[in-house]
């Protein structure tokens, strides 16, 4: 019930759609315009290519509505007072952060999948839908989750709640080998990247979408699920919903 | 002996060693309307927040419905049971007034008429408007209509009309005394000492969180409202000079003149006195309003934006 509502109400987001949605597909397709994809099923992925860039951006879309969607989306719920009212109802502060949790699963998966029919139509790549990559995306979704009902609950300012969301995200999108191999950075930022949830979050998908090298993608996931449970943990810690 | 629906002993509740509610007691029936008057920050809010279990009390017992809101099962009960009006509203922007409607109905195992929810606050007409397209009256008259979602016995109404256009004001309160003719408790905190007195079965004046005065609003005028007085606007000091010759309660208000009625001979005398000087005055007779009843405990005037001064 929470994870329906809330999902209706991220959709019917003008700005939500357009940046959950519309800017990946575009940047996907600009990506893969300039590069094209060379890799043929079976090959070893190429650095500079769709099939390379198309994990990356799914990742990195998903961190983004965690990280800022959910923290504008929490900020606001706050200071209009619907989380006081939701309060005063007999709904828990579990359910309302599992329904959050789940709906940011479904934005997840809807997001995942609109990448990976076009990847597949437009550039011919080639991907694996197995239990890895299905785990990695929602604990992925978890993880940046967590993020944003930390960030939404620790700061009182929508604005700079947003803005600090903002921070985040972007430097940990470029740091991460979405859009250039991480093996291309100087040394201290690849020591950087390696301290980042999404590296680990883009390479699982990666390895078990496109590479299929699950023994990679199984380290990737474990390092995932640490992120996602300490992260939850404390997004659910912040979230306020009566005076503690 | 019945037990009441709400029980508030020695409620305390200090913010950082600041005491915004500093030993309240009250009781209220079942079926009662319970107005707490008071100014901004009289400690109204915090009251009304501690019944909805949202806020701890620092100390004292709070009884809702025969569960106490420290318990996390009590509170649990009680949120099952009650309804909440809050200040200002909010609910999920982008959903419509029924799907909002619907998305609190959920959280309770009542079923619920959302139609006749919409038709009872007059907004059916909006029921598929975007709740952040709506007008502030009929966010709260949504509002409302979520207070009653659940069928609640008991009602906690937290400046239900304060800011609000006329015709939401209409409705709000016509729907209290629809509510109040069914038999429901209805909890309300208002700075309007005219809502307070219309509505009020019983009244609690808070000032400085505590409750310096509790009792029916006919009670509370005989005990502080001073009685009636005869007042001649814009007397000035001639007719105070006059006044004062023939009695010695006379006094001013400003430019009005003020004078306790107590017998009718007492206002023959005063207008025969006045005519005779060749004062011609306006006169008005006055009976004492919460107005005048909070004035003369507190000292302080209340403005319609909740200032006491």
């Amino acid at each position: 019930m929470v994870s329906i509502a809330v999902t209706r109400n991220w959709l019917r987001s003008r700005s939500g759609l357009l940046f959950s949605f519309l800017f990946p597909v575009m940047l996907l397709l600009i990506l893969g315009g300039i590069y094209g994809n060379p890799d043929s099923p079976g090959q070893a992925v190429g650095q500079n290519t769709a099939s390379y860039f198309l994990p990356g951006l799914i990742a990195a879309f998903i961190m983004t509505n965690g990280v800022i969607g959910l923290t504008n989306v929490g900020s606001e719920l706050k200071r209009n007072g619907v989380l006081r009212r939701l309060s005063a109802t007999p709904l828990t502060k579990l359910e309302w952060v599992l329904g959050n949790l789940l709906s940011q699963t479904i934005l997840a998966l809807a997001l995942a999948a609109v990448m990976l029919i076009l990847g597949a139509a437009l550039y011919n790549i080639s991907v694996l839908i197995n239990a890895y990559s299905l785990v990695v995306l929602f604990l992925g979704a978890l993880l940046f989750s967590g993020v944003g009902m930390s960030l939404a609950g620790l700061v009182k300012d929508p604005e700079v709640a947003s803005g600090l969301g903002n921070i985040i995200a972007f430097p940990m999108m470029l740091l991460s080998g979405t859009f250039w191999p991480i093996s291309s950075m100087p040394s201290y930022l690849q020591t950087v990247a390696q301290a980042l949830p999404l590296t680990y979050f883009a390479d699982g998908l990666r390895n078990s979408m496109i590479s299929a090298n699950f023994s990679a993608a199984f380290t990737d996931l474990v390092v995932v699920a640490v992120f996602a449970l300490v992260l939850v943990l404390l997004g659910a810690r912040f979230t306020q919903w009566k005076e503690s | 002996m019945v037990e009441p629906v709400v029980s508030v002993e020695g409620l305390v509740k200090r913010y950082d060693g600041l005491a915004a509610v500093d030993g309240v007691s009250f009781e209220v029936q079942k079926g009662e309307i319970f107005a707490l008057l008071g100014p901004n920050g009289a400690g109204k809010t915090t009251t009304i927040e501690i019944l909805e279990c949202i806020r701890q009390p620092t100390a004292g017992s709070v009884k809702v419905l025969g569960h106490s809101v420290a318990a996390s099962h009590g509170a649990s009960e009680i949120k099952k049971r009650i309804g909440v009006l809050p200040p200002e509203f909010g609910a999920l922007g982008r959903l419509t007034v029924a799907e909002n409607l619907s998305f609190f109905a959920g959280m309770y195992d009542t079923s619920v008429d959302v139609m006749g929810l919409l038709d009872l606050l007059e907004i059916r007409s909006v029921a598929k408007v975007r709740f952040a397209d709506l007008s502030g009256g009929l966010k709260q008259r949504v509002g409302f209509a979520v207070a009653l979602v659940n069928d609640p016995e008991l009602i906690l109404l937290d400046e239900p009309t304060t800011g609000l256009d006329f015709e939401t004001r209409r409705i709000t309160r016509k729907v209290i005394g629809d509510l109040h003719a069914k038999g429901k408790t209805i909890i309300l905190t208002t700075h309007y000492m005219a809502e307070a007195e219309q509505f009020g079965d019983r009244m609690g004046i808070l000032c400085g969180g505590k409750i310096i005065a509790l009792d029916t609003p006919a009670a509370l005028l005989g005990k502080f409202g001073g009685g009636k007085t005869v007042i001649f606007k814009s007397g000035g000091d001639a007719a105070f000079g006059t006044l004062r010759r023939f009695f010695d309660t006379v006094s001013m208000d400003g430019s009005d003149v003020v004078l306790p009625f107590e017998r009718l001979r007492d206002l023959e005398v005063a207008l025969t006195a006045l005519v005779g000087r060749g004062l011609e005055v306006e006169v008005v007779l006055h009976s004492p309003t919460i107005e005048d009843v909070f004035l003369r405990l507190t000292g302080l005037k209340m403005s319609d934006t909740g200032e006491a001064n």
